[in-house]
């Protein structure tokens, strides 16, 4: 028999679970990198284009909040948030996961 | 007559409209698109990483304030990448209290010092061409 405190605890953790990561689909980030960002950033996240960071072995973390910054307005650039637009919250963790795993092009300094 | 006068009053107009949008196109499309971009001196950026290192220079190092996340890696990025960010943190396009406090401070020629210190070095693939 299910008391009123474990109901309680069992519809937090269920109500919980989608926000907690189940782990980034690296598949699913490099065909959405494929479709979207590989253009301008490479599709190892090697950009040769002066204007477009690398984002080879970035942090994804740090790739995530630049995303929803882009989405949100928050960080303003035309283009940018034009294909942000265009990710899912989810979307955007598989993203920033696939160029977190890639080679590491960025390093510490 | 009246159409000589509305053709000369249309020719003024048009003149008026164009000499009112050369002075404000030209200032709004320079500095967005290409800022002009002193070359950089890498040993002189090597100079004013003390105000970066704290942050930057620690591998996995976390941002404490208003949102936590890793501070990202510099080493190897593109110059102009990192100009163009240093500006949108001072002209308000990005916000971060500590970036938009350091980038305010800077002058373009240290922030061209600053990008060309940190653009040098690079994992082994940074030349790779693809």
């Amino acid at each position: 028999m299910m008391t009123r405190m474990q109901a309680v605890l069992l519809a937090v953790v269920v109500a919980l679970t989608p926000a907690l990561a189940f782990g980034a689909d690296l598949v699913a980030g490099q065909e959405k990198v494929k479709q979207v960002c590989a253009a301008c950033h490479g599709q190892d996240g090697n950009s040769q284009s002066a204007d477009y960071p690398k984002l080879g072995g970035q942090y994804p973390d740090y790739l995530a909040k630049a995303l929803h910054d882009y989405k949100s307005g928050a960080r303003k650039n035309p283009i940018m948030a034009g294909f942000a637009a265009t990710l899912t919250d989810k979307d955007i963790e598989n993203v920033a996961a696939y160029f977190a795993s890639q080679p590491p092009v960025l390093v510490t300094r | 007559m009246i159409r000589s006068f509305a053709v000369s009053t249309l020719t003024l107009l048009l003149c008026a409209t164009a000499y009112a949008q050369t002075p404000a196109a030209a200032p709004a499309a320079a500095p967005a698109a290409t800022p002009a971009a002193p070359a950089g001196d890498p040993a002189k950026g090597r100079e004013l990483t003390r105000m970066c290192e704290g942050c930057h220079g620690i591998v996995g190092w976390r941002t404490a304030y208003p949102e936590v996340y890793r501070v990202p890696k510099l080493g190897g990025q593109h110059a102009a990448y990192i100009v163009q960010a240093l500006h949108a943190y001072r002209n308000g396009d990005r916000s971060h209290p500590s970036m938009q406090a350091i980038a305010g401070s800077l002058s373009d020629q240290d922030m061209a010092n600053l990008a060309a210190y940190f653009s040098q070095a690079g994992g082994a693939t940074n030349t790779a061409s693809k």
